[in-house]
């Protein structure tokens, strides 16, 4: 079987994959495959999907037709291997969703003691290695309300690093940040994708795409409707919908 | 430009003390002459409790012979029925048992209102042990003490054994019934619902009744326990209806993002149940939560109506005999004080803790 040997180097694989919220046909006829260490932008204007293609990923959201297969493990209604499937994708939400009832280390540390069975001791060495990574190991006894929203990002960030993700989903981390936050947070997601982490990040980040993306995707009413390296893309977008929505984006 | 030192941050002018009282007591002549009537008023009434409760009473049960002269309370009534307002029918040489289960009891109380102590396990390990030595400490049976079956039980020990009981039974059922209610399945949640609503739509009188003279006619004997158990029962299941639905509340009020973090780091349900939703909900809700608490120890009183003797009903045992039943007033008074003591260190706990916490979130 061809498929079996691809799925060594391949992350993603979608096909066919179509989604309905009640009537309403949010993903429709996506093909898709990422390989591993690519860095994949998704872009597009607001409810085309792009969230919810991203969602599939680490199933927070069901789909209902189509073949989703991360990591070589094809997600369906078999709780076991879900679980397992989503201790290795990281997902980096727009609201940051930290715990607020926990410090910036106990945060880091809960997923590491209770899903990978680490020592206390040993999780917060981790924790503390990337929050240095982060660039924000002398907040580690603060409490998320106390952070900024550009380091509460950046915790967010290393708190799915520390469960070791082999795949890293980015749903508009900075899009809930003030314009002075935006590159610390941004600086943190370069340095990754330079260290070969597979990366899918839902951004309109231009700049950012430029730098790290091996290939952007244009999404619109649910449909994948051009894919292209970064500069063919924003330089020569191909298609009417894409000229339409970067002219739009490109306003300001 | 203007030097930089006059920009300077600085605190706010200070309105000196006397000026604010003038301000806010004695602005108009009108104000004046209320201010002055209120305190008059308010030292009157001051005066009038004092000299009653302190200056003017009688305070040891052989001086009882003075009340009659005396303008003040007689407090030798306490002095003389004292333990049977605090363990009814206790038997007398026993009531040093009593005494170290209420304390043992109050401790643990107390020491749940630490937050060093707030999680499932330690909570849980905190009043299985402190409710298991009151009620070896009451019921007796082991380490050479009689037994004494809770027919006996009386007064504070049975307001605090069913405080503590209905407590313990009703907060993990409370956290099932607000979980089940919130569950993805539409059938469990409706069924849940319909189970929490039927509860709070029924007076606790009802619910007791039921419990204590209705239940032996339906459940078979094996089942049935001593009337105390299914009264507890009862109590608890009402406590827990009302709770759970406090406790939902607070998990209302949780966006989805967190469960969803907690999902993508690949937490199970009961991970994320325990460390993720139960945490931020009870923290969300802690004053209503607290408030049950304050509202269930003031309803234990009600068990009298199916014959419990606790401690208003043993306060009525109190006065009730020979010289004793003129002097009603000071026995309520007492029970008063008692429950005030109780029901408002609660109160201000649940005060505390809301400022504590608001401050701690943000
Ligand atoms: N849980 C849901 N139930 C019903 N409809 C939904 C749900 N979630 C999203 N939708 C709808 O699906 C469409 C796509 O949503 P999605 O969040 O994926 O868009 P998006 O591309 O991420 O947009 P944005 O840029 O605004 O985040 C939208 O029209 C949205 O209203
Ligand atoms: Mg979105």
């Amino acid at each position: 079987m061809t498929d079996n040997s691809g799925a060594q180097t391949r992350a993603v694989s979608m096909t066919d994959v179509n989604k309905w919220f009640g009537d309403f046909h949010v993903l429709r006829h996506i093909n898709l495959t990422i390989d591993d260490g690519e860095k994949v932008v998704v872009c597009g204007p607001s409810g085309s999907g792009k969230s919810t293609l991203i969602r599939c990923i680490c199933k927070l959201e069901d789909h209902q037709e189509g073949i989703i297969n991360v990591l070589g493990t094809e997600l369906n209604e078999d709780v076991a291997n879900i679980d397992e499937i989503r201790r290795e994708v990281g997902m980096v939400f727009q609201q940051f969703n930290l715990f607020p009832h926990m410090t910036v280390l106990e945060n880091c540390t809960l997923a590491q003691t209770l899903v990978r069975k680490k020592s206390r001791k040993e999780a917060e060495e981790i924790a503390m290695e990337f929050l240095h990574k982060v660039r924000i190991p002398e907040q580690s006894t603060k409490y998320p309300g106390e952070l900024s929203g550009g380091q509460q990002q950046r915790v967010a960030i290393a708190r799915s690093l520390c469960m070791n993700p082999k795949i890293m989903l980015f749903d508009e981390p900075t899009s809930a940040l003030d314009p002075e936050m935006i590159s610390e947070v941004l600086d943190v997601m370069v340095s990754l994708a330079e260290e070969g982490m597979t990366m899918i990040c839902v951004t309109h980040e231009m700049g950012f795409a430029r730098r790290v993306a091996d290939r952007v995707i244009f999404m619109d009413e649910g449909e994948i409707v051009e894919q292209n390296d970064p500069h063919s893309f924003f330089d020569n977008p191909e298609n009417e919908r894409s000229k339409l929505f970067l002219s739009q984006i490109l306003q300001h | 430009m203007t030097p930089t030192t006059e920009r300077a941050y600085r605190a706010p002018p200070s309105v000196p003390f006397a000026s604010r009282l003038k301000k806010s007591l004695f602005a108009s002549p009108l104000d004046c002459f209320i201010t002055i009537l209120c305190a008059v008023l308010f030292t009157t009434i001051i005066y009038a409790v004092v000299d009653w409760a302190f200056l003017s009473s009688i305070w040891s049960e052989e001086d009882e012979a003075l009340c009659r002269e005396s303008s003040g309370a007689c407090w030798s009534v306490i002095d003389a029925r004292h333990r049977i307002i605090f363990f009814g029918l206790f038997p007398y040489e026993e009531h040093w048992r009593s005494t170290l289960a209420c304390i043992v009891m109050i401790i643990t109380i107390a020491a749940s209102c630490l937050p060093a102590l707030w999680s499932a396990t330690r909570l849980g390990l905190l009043w299985v042990s402190g409710f298991g030595i009151f009620y070896m400490l009451m019921h007796g049976g082991v380490f050479g003490m009689t037994v004494i079956t809770p027919e006996r039980w009386g007064g504070l020990a049975l307001t605090i054994f069913i405080f503590a009981a209905v407590s313990l039974l009703g907060m993990p059922l409370s956290v099932v019934l607000a979980l089940g209610r919130r569950s993805k399945l539409p059938v469990i949640a409706k069924l849940f619902g319909l189970f929490i609503d039927f509860f709070r739509s029924l007076p606790l009188l009802t619910i007791l009744f039921t419990a204590a003279i209705i239940t032996p006619f339906v459940l078979p004997g094996w089942l049935q326990g001593d009337k105390l158990y299914r009264v507890i029962v009862g109590f608890a299941i009402f406590f827990a209806c009302y709770q759970a639905e406090n406790i939902r509340a607070g998990m209302q009020a949780i966006p989805p993002g967190q469960d969803e973090a907690g999902l993508t780091l690949g937490l199970n349900y009961w991970q994320r149940v325990t460390r993720i939703l139960l945490p931020q909900a009870f923290r969300n809700s802690l004053p209503s939560i607290v408030n049950q608490f304050v509202i269930t120890f003031k309803e234990t009183s009600i068990v009298t109506i199916v014959g419990f003797f606790e401690i208003l009903a043993s306060g009525s045992a109190a006065y009730g005999t020979g010289k004793w039943t003129v002097h009603y007033i000071e026995v309520y008074v007492f029970i008063g004080v008692i429950y005030f003591l109780f029901v408002f260190s609660l109160s201000r706990y649940g005060a505390y803790l809301e400022n504590k916490l608001r401050v701690g979130h943000d």
